[in-house]
């Protein structure tokens, strides 16, 4: 007869932390003995969840975890966000883990799919991040976090500060399964300048011998913003977001999105959009949303993680961005999210693969890149009720039955034809669909974007309204009259082609009365990072590897 | 909200349509002349119609002036045997007509694939330039775009009346790499974007007197600065010459022994750096106390 | 160095009577110029002669221009292109810009 389950794992815990009475001071413990409290508190077959999300890395807690030898750990199964550093890929190279599930490898996507030939890496599954934390309360409840703050007061409050990201999705289920906590933090002070998680959800503490690893992903410099990009952008602007009304969105970051930002004060002002459209938005604080914000486009951004260098701007427009009693930033990665899955008009993003019936990934069989959040934005709300006149447009183009949601969210893909180095975008199967990959996967490919999901694609050479085609050998036909020059491309049926287009399913530029001749950088509200600073008076505070005067 | 057309984003065609009277430009030995170059097709190498040169002649508020287009994506600018023969032919047209000529300038100096033959069209270049001085006419350079004025085209712009630059523009001899070559990165770092520019840039040229305005990134400060100096030239006299080398022995006496620009700049009454970094053109001219000669 | 030649068919482009030529685009990394030259003596055709620096992409290169031939009147014109490496997305655009150049849709 099986034990009737009590509360043994409360029990476990308390027999965790009588490990190491010893070598702590109350919750604090000292960076020198961190490696041995690690090997004390973890136990051979726990779910371990080592915080490593978008942004922030507790980089201290993966060198550390990295240090230790596999008896003493080892049958971890492994759950994070974002596997990013090459201590990450320590623990599988020791063979530490006995399964890892996550979410994206961009980084490291080179050194996972090696590691995955050679049989090294033990994927349960990829999924986007609100999966992931979903998991995390039903059957991937972590048994340690290993999590990140940027300051600890001396009761063991935690403040987040601007990159909140992933924390409370974690400490949350953690903390209220007995689970065990334990914190780096940049530095332990008097007193936080607002609590972002209370002492009492917190085990342990450690002030690191150096900051956590922050990057700032989401910055784009204006100069390298390309004339293909800014027509593909006016097109996006004229074609979809003034078309569809656009309300609230979120943009994928990438220069493509950038370039579309940084046209609204001009051409978007031309087409006089402002205050009809991209009202709302859930993106991080980027720099490139700066002259939009200024000129008054712009009524709320939310984000799911902060951005360096825009730490002044935002706590100084908090009509706009979500701040703290503090008056400084604050984010949330699963709520930001959900917001992009529920409360957007439009996704719209850019790929680097996309097949015949417009699925997309970003996963090859040299990199395995894992999806972000990129499938949870860009998929269609089956669960949502409200309307908005953009869901309820695209909704009617689609042609729903009897049995089908009345509306639809916009999920635009944006691709040039062809990627550096002439690579073509569009295939006839995605590289995802490798077998060996699939096998390393359980029998799934990981598409990133589902093509019944897509409603709109974007070339240089047109956009091709998915929605809006009643077969998938139209879907197919239209794909490829946007295909371009590329081998998909040049398979296209002219007559097929021809008709699309008639029916205003295939759009080229000249369709939506933009003309090439129309294309200039000058349409840039900012041409680099420079003018960014000057659009925000002084408050962007560039990271040094953008600043060039 | 429309922002005007950089001049150091600009095509040197569109500079040319940006600058001139509408409808006032008609090409000399325009592409369908197919003017090419001689050696880059031995090399494998693709030729430009225009040999990365356009010449012509154009009214600047109603002025008719000689103009020099240089396409700085071609070759990196650089100067070839038919590139340097436009060049000289169109300043000797001017000195000829009495005709003020302007030289869009963006070049990294001599097309090394051509050998001599840039070298010596260069320095026929440089003697046209000095018929033109000799006879009163006007030589105008603008050097607005990052790549500059370098080597050759460096020394030819300062044989020139006027230098107008912009804050992307920079002006010297040898490159940011090759000064880092021969004097070490701790010397120089050719990297250092800010560094490179703080030396040669139109900010620190400006202030040094080696480039006589510094204008705003856009045609129409450019075109106004360069329709202030259509009617003035300097003659090449001993007594300026004299002059002008008591102007750069004072020059290196002052700052020979600087290893940072920001000195420079605050010797010109510059107290904030960062401030001065972030101005555009017209905002620095007015942070600093420079001294016109 | 690969060069190419290819006559397409094409309506007739009614030359302005001012303007004999018209180009776009520069010679550089990943960019080309091209050249728009009047033909009076073919004016159903327009005739291209192509040098591009990048050899094997003849494919795409004949299919952006069929289609420009297909999709504007371009006939009684010749078109020439110097190419370093532009990739068929900047051709397309190149040959529009020219084009428009020609219409005096741009200064």
């Amino acid at each position: 007869m099986a034990p009737t389950p009590k509360n043994t794992r409360q029990l476990n815990k308390e027999e965790r932390i009588r490990r190491i009475a010893g070598m702590t001071n109350g919750k604090f413990v000292s960076s020198n003995q961190v490696a041995d409290v690690l090997k004390l508190i973890i136990e051979p077959d726990d779910i371990l969840c080592l915080e490593g999300d978008n942004q922030k890395q507790a980089d201290f807690f993966a060198n550390q975890l990295a240090t230790l030898d596999i008896k003493d750990l080892h049958d971890i199964h492994l759950v994070m966000s974002c596997i990013t550093l090459p201590a990450h890929l320590e623990l599988f190279k020791k063979g530490a883990v006995k399964q890892v599930d996550f979410c994206y490898a961009g980084p490291q996507g080179q050194a996972v799919a090696e590691l995955l030939a050679e049989g090294k890496f033990p994927i349960g599954a990829i999924h986007t991040y609100n999966e992931l934390y979903a998991r995390y309360y039903m059957d991937l409840t972590p048994r340690v976090a290993l999590i990140a703050a940027v300051q600890a007061d001396r009761a063991g409050n935690l403040y987040l500060a601007a990159n909140t990201e992933d924390t409370p999705a974690i400490v949350e289920p953690t903390a209220f399964s007995n689970g065990i906590i334990f914190a780096q933090v940049n530095e332990i002070v008097d007193s936080i300048p607002r609590i972002d998680i209370p002492a009492d959800q917190v085990d342990l503490i450690v002030e690191a011998p150096y900051p956590m690893h922050l990057t700032a992903l989401f910055t784009r410099d204006p100069a390298a913003i390309t004339e293909v990009q800014i027509l593909m952008a006016m097109m996006a602007i004229r074609g979809i977001y003034q078309e569809y009304e656009v309300q609230s969105l979120n943009h994928g970051v990438g220069f493509n999105t950038a370039a579309i930002e940084l046209l609204l004060p001009t051409y978007g002002e031309e087409l006089g959009l402002k205050g009809k459209i991209c009202n709302y938005w859930m993106v991080n604080p980027l720099p490139t949303m700066i002259p939009a914000i200024e000129s008054g486009w712009v009524k709320s951004v939310f984000s799911v993680g902060g951005e360096v260098g825009m730490e002044r701007y935002t706590a100084a427009r908090s009509d706009i961005f979500f701040t703290g009693r503090d008056g400084s930033f604050h984010s949330n990665r699963p709520m930001g999210q959900l917001a992009g899955h529920y409360a957007i008009d439009m996704f719209i993003g850019a790929t680097l693969q996309i097949d015949i019936n417009g699925n997309s990934s970003t996963v090859s069989k040299k990199r395995i890149t894992g999806f972000g959040g990129a499938p949870n934005m860009g998929c269609q709300p089956m669960g949502r009720r409200h309307p908005t006149k953009a869901w309820l447009k695209v909704g009617a183009e689609s042609n729903p039955g009897p049995g089908a949601i009345p509306g639809r969210k916009l999920v635009v893909q944006m691709a040039e034809t062809f990627q550096s180095g002439r690579v073509p975008t569009f295939v006839e199967e995605l590289e995802a669909q490798d077998p060996n990959i699939k096998k390393a996967l359980h029998g799934v490919a990981p598409v990133m974007i589902y093509g019944d999901d897509v409603t709109h694609v974007v070339t240089e050479e047109g956009i091709a309204n998915l929605a809006a085609c009643r077969t998938i050998e139209e879907r197919q036909a239209a794909i490829r009259g946007v295909a371009g020059y590329t081998p998909v491309g040049l398979k296209r049926n002219m007559k097929e082609t021809q008709e699309l287009r008639a029916r205003g399913i295939i759009r080229l530029p000249e369709d939506l009365g933009i003309s090439p001749s129309s294309v200039s950088r000058s349409l840039l509200a900012a041409q680099d990072i420079k003018g960014l600073v000057r659009w925000s008076g002084g408050l962007y505070d560039p990271p040094s590897q953008f600043i060039d005067w | 909200m429309k922002r005007a057309s950089l001049y150091h984003e600009q095509t040197a065609r569109k500079r040319i349509a940006s600058l001139v009277d509408p409808g006032s430009f008609t090409e000399l030995l325009p592409p369908p002349e197919r003017v090419v170059s001689p050696y880059l097709p031995l090399l494998d190498i693709p030729v430009s119609f225009d040999d990365g040169l356009v010449i012509g002649r154009a009214t600047l508020g109603g002025k008719p002036v000689y103009l020099a287009a240089q396409v700085g994506q071609f070759v990196g600018g650089s100067v070839g045997e038919v590139h340097s023969a436009k060049l000289t032919g169109i300043l000797k047209a001017a000195a000829r007509d009495a005709i003020p000529c302007l030289l869009l300038v963006e070049s990294g100096g001599v097309r090394l694939h051509e050998g001599s033959s840039g070298e010596i069209g260069i320095s026929e270049a440089m003697r046209a330039v000095f018929e033109c001085r000799a006879k009163g006419v006007p030589t105008i350079a603008v050097i607005g775009a990052d790549i500059g004025a370098y080597g050759g085209m460096g020394i030819l712009v300062t044989c020139c009346d006027f230098r107008i630059m912009t804050e992307h523009g920079r002006l010297g001899i040898s490159g940011p790499i090759v000064i880092e070559k021969w004097m070490g990165k701790q010397a120089y770092d050719s990297s250092n974007r800010a560094l490179v520019w703080k030396t040669s840039g139109g900010k620190t040229k400006y202030l040094l007197n080696d480039a006589d305005v510094l204008t705003h990134d856009d045609s129409a400060s450019v075109g106004a600065a360069i329709g202030e100096l259509l009617s003035k030239s300097q003659p090449i006299t001993l007594g300026g010459l004299k002059t002008r080398q008591q102007e750069l022995e004072k020059r290196l006496g002052d700052f020979g022994k600087t290893s940072d620009p920001e000195e420079i700049w605050k010797a010109f009454g510059i107290a904030d750096i960062g401030e001065a970094s972030l101005a555009s053109g017209p905002e620095f001219v007015a942070l600093a106390k420079r001294k016109t000669p | 160095m690969e060069k190419f030649d290819k006559t397409f068919p094409s309506k007739s482009f009614s030359w302005p009577p001012d303007k004999e030529w018209a180009i776009a685009g520069v010679v550089g990394s990943g960019n080309l110029e091209v050249l728009f030259e009047r033909n009076t003596e073919s004016p159903n055709t327009m005739e291209c002669h192509v040098e591009s620096s990048i050899p094997g992409y003849e494919d795409s290169w004949l299919a952006a221009l069929e289609d420009f031939a297909a999709n504007y009147p371009a006939g009684g014109t010749k078109v020439t292109i110097h190419d370093q490496g532009a990739a068929p997305i900047v051709v397309t655009f190149r040959l529009r810009q020219a084009y428009d150049h020609l219409l005096q849709k741009i200064s």
